[in-house]
């Protein structure tokens, strides 16, 4: 199980906290948050990007797996259940979803959007389990959310939300329209 | 990146820059501290007649979304969650999203605004807006607790059915929460009926997501997915042959994740499972191949299969492709691949040691590696990979990074594995010894107190094979330990190893070579100038001066100082061997021999539990006109006479106590002030057996008269101990004493007050427990016979009425320090101490000898380290059970039918572009 995913810039703020096996308060929250940049950001690039360190809030079979991309680190804390080398993989597959939903994303983009990177982990990781790993399809569904948030802006609390028949009709169309393109390894920032 | 056409404003923008620019954490803290004041104003509940600020769709949201972020830098941003809850209720999707996600990283699992969630997230579930589904399912997986399992279980398996896709892969994963959760709502057997329907859907990514749970599942209760097997092999070889979408490939391999779960599965269900892993071979062969196309995905892959192929049952051709793998992995430059290999190699060298030859200078470049993770790992390897060939070298290694890391968890972890592979592998006892004292330095007291108990009776008792060979052994570590106490100050040495070092060089300086008896004497006196030694570490240090100045056969000034240092101790342990040993000194030295043998620790010593050598000595008191001894009913605890014990001594139990209740121990106590006040005077003389008579005679209703008046005087055996100040103890119990319980488990007519006693009122009882202990001590010393153990409870409760009673009399003496933790409980007859010759009736003897008993350590014979005897021990493979029958298909083949059915319609109508791949997955029975 993935216990949570915390992005920090190279400063150590965080940008974003996601929680999945909860921490007991706030404060032992923040405690991780420092826990986990400490020991990721003494290693230099070239070391591996594993990192067993205890995260005794979290238990102690912890492993941090980690990638650094310029000026922040993604850091997936995970338990043996997962596989080291296939978390690695999911974290670039974020990013790359990431930068295709802002388009060259950059550090900023994590904080103004906060709640935008929030519905892309969802779609990614769902209470700590790997719900999707292809990016045509999270793109997908983060794309639909994106449109029906903006529709539902325009329209009133009383409100006509859209019905069924024209959501499955916009996902059938999404089906169809775009995403067949494999996206492009990007290690950019 | 473009913040214009956003939705951002200005507030918030500055806000964020701000927190950029901060240099300090305070100066963050400050701006923080604004922007909440500013939330609070913005969320307050708006005034009816006054348009609220939420008003506006696109704010309400950035507030939550900034405090989200207030949240995140950790301030309490608690004020708002209440708006929060309210935005998930929203009928606008965007207000609903962002209600649920503020509430799912802010509230607390046991929040109770997760409850007034509830509703909506129903209401969610049943919408027909498919994001709406969504965004509950989602909400529902991190905001549901145990007690809300049974509102919400109903509607997410319905789900399970749903038209959409991403609905049915968030259904699957919520319900499994859920089982976690709560697992009698949702039972095993209904998850496991339905993740075998879900396994078969006929879209891709439900499958993949659904894997995710079967792995859980499977590993707690691989035996309920045997009949998988086949399934997930044909899924697997499916995958393999690019028969998925290709919007699955991730750097052109096919769903790689979905074959490493997979693979993990089929581990998990192979294990030691003859049969069932013999169904797995090929297709983990076949996997292997095709994933090995030299990029991290499929490096993924083969590394999973590796880990798979190590834990089912052994298969000599996987296991070399295994191996080939690691060798590659290993050889690589990338950081992440040694790390794989290394790890996969700690696994595969457990059951297959010959796997590692190849790979050492490999394993060695790892270990110089300056990456820490991978030099765990690597020492963790070599723990695995550790034989009697190679363990000189890899304890070296070991003690090598204990003594250059500062984390603490490693440390102990590597102490402990160097103490269990030099126990398990050690080549010869020399060795044992070194690597050992070697780990005692760098360790220090992370070492358990078993190994130096061990190390201990090794030297003493040596392998038992050859005097000679023992002798050597002893010669070794004598040297080695003057060695030590020549070269290192004593200050920088750990208690552990001080500890040992004092036993073992008291019991066989002797046999040094370059240093001479006096010499070592010297400097262990020397010892106790410097730094402050440990209570236990004083013992020991005086046990070995005590038996080196028996071996000299003169006690030097430095020894001498060091001793009368003591006897002014505040432990009175400490103070009364010294005493006794400084008595013994100046009465009757021709003794010391034999009271201090050499080299006599690990004999066997018979006690003479009826002390018939104390026969002549009552005959002639006898004769003298004392009065024939009674037996009393119980020992007085309180008598530090030593004749006196010694008659008694045949009443004492020679068994533990059962656990005693609360009162009875307090109204032991009380009954030592008591029957203290009784005879006061009589003990201090040494007395005939009478005088214990007098003691005994003390009926329990004599005890009562006595503890109404008696109890306010001077109380003998309390007064002994801590002078006059007792006497300011606060008065006991009601002289209403109930009549005696003769059964007590303290046998003591004076447990008569038992019930009396218990009143929470004693504290002041409880010194005199305290003083109590002590003479029951002092008695245990004197009687050869040993005393009755002390429960650890009793000592601990003891020790607390101590400190209680210390703060009860003001300006009485401080108790005395904590009783060091009570020696192990241990056989009687190996525990007393040697028996002076026999007409020798002096007491003082006697004592003597109990006190070479200082530690626990020349006692038990402890069970030497194993040399080399289960070399194997580690090493054995399990067998596999026997195989079971072939998995029957029957269960699931009735669903799949229709299924397949179904799935072909919905594939070929929906999607007609990809349906024939589609359904390729959906079908994993096809191939049968």
């Amino acid at each position: 199980m993935i216990k949570g995913v915390i992005i920090v810039n190279n400063h150590g703020k965080p940008r974003l906290a996601k929680f999945f096996q909860s921490v007991e308060s706030e404060a032992l929250q923040q405690s991780v948050i420092r826990r986990v940049f400490t020991q990721v950001c003494q290693r230099p690039d070239s070391f591996c990007n594993y990192l067993e360190g205890i995260i005794p809030e979290w238990g102690e079979h912890i492993k941090l797996i980690y990638r650094h991309y310029a000026t922040l680190y993604f850091v997936f804390a995970v338990d043996s259940q997962e596989s080291d080398l296939g978390i690695l993989d999911l974290i670039q597959v974020f990013v790359e979803a990431l930068d295709k939903t802002f388009e060259n994303v950059c550090e900023l983009d994590l904080i103004f959007h906060s709640d935008r990177v929030h519905y892309l982990l969802d779609e990614i990781v769902m209470g700590g389990m790997v719900l999707e790993t292809n990016i045509s399809h999270i793109l997908e569904a983060s794309k639909d959310q994106g449109k029906l948030h903006s529709e539902s802006l325009t329209t009133t609390d009383a409100a006509n939300n859209p019905s069924a028949s024209q959501i499955r009709g916009q996902l059938q169309s999404g089906n169809g329209n775009g995403w067949q393109q494999q996206g492009q390894y990007s290690d950019k920032w | 990146m473009a913040t214009g056409g956003l939705n951002l404003s200005r507030e918030f923008f500055e806000l964020l820059k701000a927190i950029g620019e901060s240099k300090s954490k305070q100066e963050e803290d400050r701006i923080i501290a604004r922007e909440v004041t500013v939330l609070k104003q913005k969320l307050e509940p708006t005034p009816p007649g006054k348009t609220s600020p939420l008003q506006n769709k696109k704010r309400a949201k950035e507030y939550l979304v900034r405090l989200l972020y207030v949240e995140m830098l950790g301030h309490d941003a608690s004020f708002g969650y209440i708006k929060a809850v309210e935005m998930a209720a929203s009928a606008s999707l965007y207000h609903k999203r962002t209600g649920y996600l503020v509430c799912s990283a802010c509230l607390s699992p046991d929040h109770e605004f997760r409850f007034m969630l509830v509703n909506q997230m129903q209401r969610d579930l049943q919408s027909t807006n498919l994001l709406e589904i969504c965004g509950g399912l989602l909400a529902s997986g991190s905001l549901i607790t145990a007690d809300m399992v049974p509102a919400m279980s109903g509607e997410v398996t319905k789900l399970l059915t749903h038209d959409s896709e991403t609905v049915r892969k968030k259904a699957i994963i919520t319900l499994h929460r859920f089982h976690t959760l709560s697992p009698d709502v949702v039972t095993e057997e209904e998850l496991f009926e339905k993740v075998r329907k879900v396994l078969c859907d006929r879209d891709p990514s439900v499958m993949g997501s659904c894997l995710n749970v079967i792995e859980s599942m499977a590993l707690r209760e691989p035996q309920k997915f045997k009949d998988l097997i086949p399934s997930l092999v044909s899924i697997l070889k499916q995958i393999g042959d690019h028969r998925l979408p290709t919007d699955y490939d991730y750097h052109r391999v096919p769903a790689p994740w979905m074959q490493m779960k997979i693979v993990r599965i089929l581990g998990l269900l192979g294990t030691a499972d003859a049969n069932a892993s013999s169904g797995i071979y090929e297709i983990l062969l076949d996997t292997m191949k095709k994933a090995d196309i030299g990029i991290n995905a499929g490096y993924a892959i083969v590394y999973e299969c590796v880990k798979c192929i190590t834990k089912i049952y052994p298969n000599t051709k996987l296991l070399d492709a295994a191996a080939d793998a690691i060798a590659r992995f290993m050889d690589s430059r990338s950081h992440n691949l040694k790390y794989l290999g290394v790890t996969g190699l700690a696994m595969i060298v457990e059951t297959h040691p010959q796997y590692a030859t190849q790979h050492q200078m490999a394993v060695m470049d790892c270990l110089e590696d300056p990456d820490e993770t991978l030099q765990r790992k690597t020492l963790d390897l070599l723990y695995r990979m550790t034989n009697p060939v190679n363990v000189e070298f890899i304890t070296d290694k070991l003690l090598l990074f204990v003594e250059g890391t500062t984390d603490l968890f490693l440390k102990q972890q590597l102490t402990t594995r160097i103490c269990s592979v030099a126990e398990r592998y050690a080549p010869d006892n020399a060795w044992y010894i070194k690597s050992i004292t070697r780990l005692f330095e760098v360790s220090g007291d992370m070492v358990s107190g078993e190994v130096a108990q061990n190390l201990m009776s090794l030297i003493a008792e040596g392998t038992g094979e050859s005097e000679q060979e023992d002798m050597q052994l002893r010669q070794t570590a004598i040297e080695l330990y003057v060695q030590l106490l020549r070269e290192k100050p004593p200050a920088k040495l750990p208690k552990i190893l001080l500890e040992t070092m004092a036993w073992v060089l008291g019991e066989y300086a002797y046999l040094s070579t370059v240093c001479s008896l006096e010499d070592i004497l010297s400097r262990l006196c020397h010892w106790n100038k410097i730094g402050i030694l440990q209570p236990s570490t004083r013992k020991f240090l005086t046990s070995a001066i005590f038996k080196l100045v028996a071996q000299a056969g003169t006690c030097p000034p430095q020894a001498a100082a060091v001793i009368d240092e003591y006897t002014r101790s505040k432990d009175p342990d400490l103070q009364q061997r010294c005493l006794e040993f400084q008595g013994l000194l100046t009465t009757a030295p021709q003794y010391l021999g034999e009271i201090l043998p050499v080299d006599a620790s690990a004999e066997d010593v018979d006690v003479d539990i009826n002390l018939s050598f104390l026969d002549g000595f009552c005959q002639e008191a006898l004769a003298n006109g004392a009065r024939p001894y009674s037996k009393p009913e119980d020992d007085d605890d309180d008598d530090e006479d030593y004749n006196l014990s010694s008659a008694n001594a045949p009443a004492f139990k020679m068994t533990p106590y059962a656990k005693p209740e609360t009162n009875v121990s307090r109204s032991h106590m009380i009954r030592g002030m008591g029957s203290g006040g009784m005879n006061s005077s009589a003990s201090a003389v040494t007395p005939p057996p009478g005088g214990n008579l007098g003691n005994s005679a003390v009926t329990s209703t004599a005890t009562s008269s006595v503890a109404g008046d008696g109890l306010t005087l001077n109380t003998r055996g309390a007064a002994n101990v801590w002078g006059k100040k007792t006497a300011a103890a606060p008065p006991p119990e009601p002289a209403a004493a109930p009549p005696p319980a003769p059964s007590n488990p303290y046998g003591g007519g004076f447990s008569s007050n038992a019930s009396v006693g218990s009143s929470s009122a004693y504290g002041g009882g409880g010194g005199f427990g305290r003083s109590n202990a002590y003479g029951s001590s002092g008695s245990a010393y004197g009687a050869p016979a040993p005393p009755v153990q002390k429960t650890p409870e009793q000592l601990e409760k003891e020790r607390q009425a101590a400190a209680l009673f210390g703060g009860i009399v003001p300006g009485a003496a401080p108790p005395p320090p904590p009783a060091p933790a009570p020696p192990p409980p241990r056989p009687a007859p190996a525990a007393a101490p040697p028996v002076a010759a026999p007409p020798v009736a002096a007491p003082a003897p006697a004592a003597e000898i109990d006190l070479l008993d200082m530690g626990a350590f020349d006692v038990t014979p402890a069970p030497a380290p194993a040399a080399a005897d289960d070399i194997f021990g580690s090493v054995s493979l399990a067998p596999a059970p026997p195989p079971t029958a072939a998995p029957p298909m029957v269960e699931t083949a009735s669903f799949d039918e229709a299924d397949v059915d179904a799935s072909v319609a919905h594939s070929t109508a929906e999607r007609p572009t990809t349906a024939s791949e589609a359904i390729e997955p959906v079908d994993p029975f096809a191939a049968e």
